[in-house]
């Protein structure tokens, strides 16, 4: 009894090794598989992080239309000449001229004073002045406007400290009067609110999730393409328990991965110092069923490949899809439910939201528990899955197989 | 004429035979547009959830609380008393922001010393936490407002003249074609086109290289009388025809029954899209001529398709990169269609204004009659092969 159980295991280890080795083999005799597995995981990043170097938006080009003529409105424009979000690059006469400039992208935005902006300051009144942003970008948009409305609150400051004084209100007394509630703005986790710092771990983490999609149900398709559905399963394995071949190749993709996922995931924001505050250990007990969920994850949807070129070409759109439903873009608070649930299904959501939360925001495993559960169930689930997939194709493949047979006879 | 007609009639009756793809490619657009229609709805993020930690327990803090859930962004979903428990709150992303009023604030606001509050925002999630410090900091500079107008009231100036205390310059912000600040038409207009693009590249390199890997490579050529142009156009009209129609249906839907806003003619819209698809194309051939293995083509086609996206320049400015990149952008026409959508659509520019995009989206034909010569030099080289695959056929 007690042989046989040893016997057992001993074969199954074996199994699940030539399984392995054989899936190691495809994947480096395939172009296509090595292409995205490699060259897509290092290449990608790597574009991203030249993408998004420098992230913000600086020195945007703007045009000042100024009807005022007069000091304030002067020192308006040298104030914003200074600011670091934009440059006055042109001074045009008249809106239409400015409008004309908008169109052909030669500016971001437009600074306009009303002729009665400087009357309206000398007697007492709120004076106005507009502001048109281009909103072709909204990082245009937020450059342009943070770097007007600075000014402004610098201007305003100074003005209200005049009217003070000639209300009789001056020194501390009117600045405190000013702000009589003063507040301090601490911006966590990226202090410069800088694109980069928010965009490219979200993106570092969906790559390695959509190369390993594609990468493996491409493997299966090929499979399916050479017309031997049941080589899913090898010769010698035919009659065993399909469970060896679903491990044995998650071993190989698991293996690949790991050193991929340590590269894109660990080192890489090191190297582009973008926020890495997360503790690596947790980091690393989150990644792993990240990884495990994505592989099994993909091996169901693989089992449904019947070419390999369909995954590339119906599912490659599916990865900005994917960036939308993770809820770093668009808040999680704020998708309808039916989106929300959806976007349950797919290990991506929550290994971007953990990677995110671990890896920039230094959250503890604890404060991902959600999404640490998650992966795990899913890694659980559509193992089983896959498992029941490989079966029922083996099954059906036989039964196809045993009544052309029976044909033939 | 009659060259590309037949290359057409072949290739719609494999159409027929073989819709699998097109029905495929066309739900995978559908599910696109469902998809980011309904998805952020909202245009905006509104009611962001974000906290309150209140060491004060005053009248004032109460007060700021009220004033922040009557806004519009931001909805104050918990008080918490200490900070740690609104940064761990923020960790697990229950929150974006929070205001943190010390102890005694509102004491020392009645004794006329300057109490400071404080503001954390989330900038991990750059929107949500933008969006919510938005809201916070407009709080803050009006509960300093509220303050000095009662104090500028008791001592008995005008209303008027309190105004031009209070905030002497105002800027009137107006968003150009975007009055709503909506996400929707910024994200929309250049993603799905985005999408569909991608999708006929995708499909051209897929479908040219099909027919190399059948081996059915000399009877399509034939079918066009031995003209590669001409079976190239009989080939990939009939999607450049219904990839067009899907973008402009998708025009339509924007712009017509969500109302986003196009101050351009429709028409030239309309034209951008054809052009970008045939430019799209023309890249497919050319990278399917370059790479003549179906797997690996369609695999580049795929890794460049996808940096469209980021090299489009919509979400982050072109300007903004470094400049071997921004020259680099050229060879995306994405790129070129989201300038010719932006001078048009949005600014309302004319030919006059949108031109060069317009040339450049047809320079990207030549790309595709290069990839053109490719296929058929392939095509020449393979002549000779050919018989010995069909007596290897033979022999199995």
């Amino acid at each position: 009894m007690m042989k046989q159980t040893l016997n057992n295991i001993y074969s199954g280890l074996q199994d699940i090794f030539e399984v392995f080795t054989l899936e190691l083999h495809r994947i480096f005799t395939d172009g296509g598989v090595m292409l995205i597995f490699f060259v897509a995981t290092l290449l990608y990043p790597l574009i991203f992080g030249a993408i998004y170097k420098y992230e913000l938006v600086r020195n945007l080009p703007v045009a000042v239309v100024d009807d005022s003529q007069s000091e304030p409105s002067r020192r308006f424009i040298r104030k914003m000449d200074a600011t670091p979000e934009v440059n006055v690059d042109f001074c045009c006469r008249t809106l239409e001229e400015a409008e004309a400039l908008m169109r052909q992208r030669k500016i971001n935005g437009i600074v306009y004073f009303p002729k009665e902006y400087n009357n309206q300051l000398v007697i007492g009144e709120q004076a106005r002045l507009c502001l048109f942003c281009d909103m072709s970008s909204f990082l245009y948009y937020r450059s342009v406007f943070t770097g007007a409305s600075s000014v402004m609150l610098d201007e305003m400051k100074q003005i209200q400290l005049e009217r003070y004084a000639m209300a009789g209100t001056t020194g501390a007394g009117a600045e405190e009067m000013i702000t009589a509630i003063p507040y301090d703005d601490v911006k966590l986790f990226s202090p410069a609110g800088g694109f980069t710092s928010f965009l490219v771990p979200a993106l570092l983490a969906l790559v390695i999730h959509q190369t390993l999609f594609l990468g493996i149900c491409i493997l299966s398709g090929t499979i399916r393409e050479e017309g031997q559905t049941v080589a899913v399963i090898p010769e010698r394995l035919r009659n065993r328990s399909v469970y060896r071949v679903v491990i044995g190749r998650s071993i190989a993709y698991s293996m690949l991965y790991i050193p991929l996922v340590a590269i894109d995931l660990v080192l890489l924001p090191r190297v582009f110092g973008l926020p890495h505050i997360g503790r690596l250990g947790d980091l690393c007990l989150f990644l792993l069923p990240f990884l495990l969920a994505t592989i099994s994850f993909s091996m169901t949807v693989g089992a449904f490949v019947r070419e390999r070129d369909t995954v590339v070409l119906t599912c490659i759109f599916f990865s900005v899809i994917l960036l939308f439903l993770s809820g770093v873009v668009w808040p999680r608070s704020n998708m309808p439910a039916f989106w929300r649930f959806f976007s349950y299904l797919f290990p991506s959501t929550h290994g971007i939201q953990g990677f995110v939360r671990i890896n920039s925001m230094g959250a503890e495993l604890r404060q991902v528990r959600f999404e640490y559960l998650m992966l795990w169930i899913q890694a659980g689930t559509y193992f089983l899955t896959s498992c029941l997939l490989y079966r029922l194709f083996f099954l059906h493949e036989r039964l196809k197989k045993s009544a052309k047979l029976t044909d033939i006879i | 004429m009659k060259r590309i007609l037949n290359t057409l009639c072949r290739e719609l009756r494999m159409l027929r035979h073989h819709p699998r793809y097109m029905i495929l490619l066309t739900a995978g657009i559908l599910f696109s547009y469902v998809f980011f229609l309904t998805f952020m709805h909202e245009g905006q993020p509104e009611n962001l959830p974000i906290a309150v930690v209140d060491h004060d327990g005053s009248y004032l803090s109460r007060r700021l609380c009220h004033e922040l859930n009557a806004t519009q962004g931001v909805d104050v979903v918990a008080i918490y008393d200490t900070h740690r428990e609104a940064r761990e709150a923020m960790q697990r992303q229950e929150i974006f922001a929070f205001l943190e009023i010390p102890a005694g604030t509102y004491s020392e606001l009645l004794d006329f010393k300057t109490p400071h509050i404080a503001l954390y925002s989330n900038n991990a999630y750059l929107l949500s936490g933008t969006l919510s410090y938005k809201t916070l900091s407009t709080i803050g500079k009006l509960a300093s407002a509220a303050v000095q107008r009662e104090v500028l009231r008791k001592k008995g100036l005008a209303e008027s003249q309190i105004m031009g205390m209070l905030q002497p310059v105002e800027i009137d912000t107006h968003l150009i074609s975007n009055p709503w600040g909506s996400y929707l038409p910024y994200v929309l207009t250049t993603m799905l086109p985005g999408i569909i693009g991608v999708m006929a590249l995708l499909f051209t390199i897929y479908m040219t290289t099909n027919e190399l890997k059948h081996n059915t490579y000399r009877l399509w050529i034939a079918s066009a009388d031995g003209d590669m142009l001409c079976a190239l156009l009989g080939k990939l009209l009939p999607y450049t025809f219904w990839f067009t129609l899907l973008g402009v249906v998708g025009n339509i839907v924007m712009f017509g029954f969500c109302h986003f806003v196009c101050r351009g003619s429709f028409l030239a819209l309309s034209a951008t899209m054809l052009l970008f698809i045939l430019a799209m194309q023309s890249m497919g051939v050319f990278i399917a001529g370059l790479i003549p293995d179906q797997h690996l083509a369609v695999s580049i086609g795929g890794i460049y398709g996808m940096l469209s996206f980021s090299m489009a320049g919509f979400s982050y400015p072109v300007d903004s990169m470094p400049p071997a990149l921004q020259a680099l952008s050229y060879i995306f026409p994405l790129r070129h269609h989201y300038l010719a959508y932006a001078k048009t659509a949005l600014f309302g520019g004319t030919l006059a204004d949108y031109w060069p995009h317009i040339c450049l989206l047809l320079l990207f034909l030549v790309p595709g009659l290069v990839g053109g010569l490719l296929l058929m030099r392939q095509s020449v080289g393979d002549e000779g092969c050919v018989p010995s695959v069909s007596n290897n056929k033979q022999s199995v």
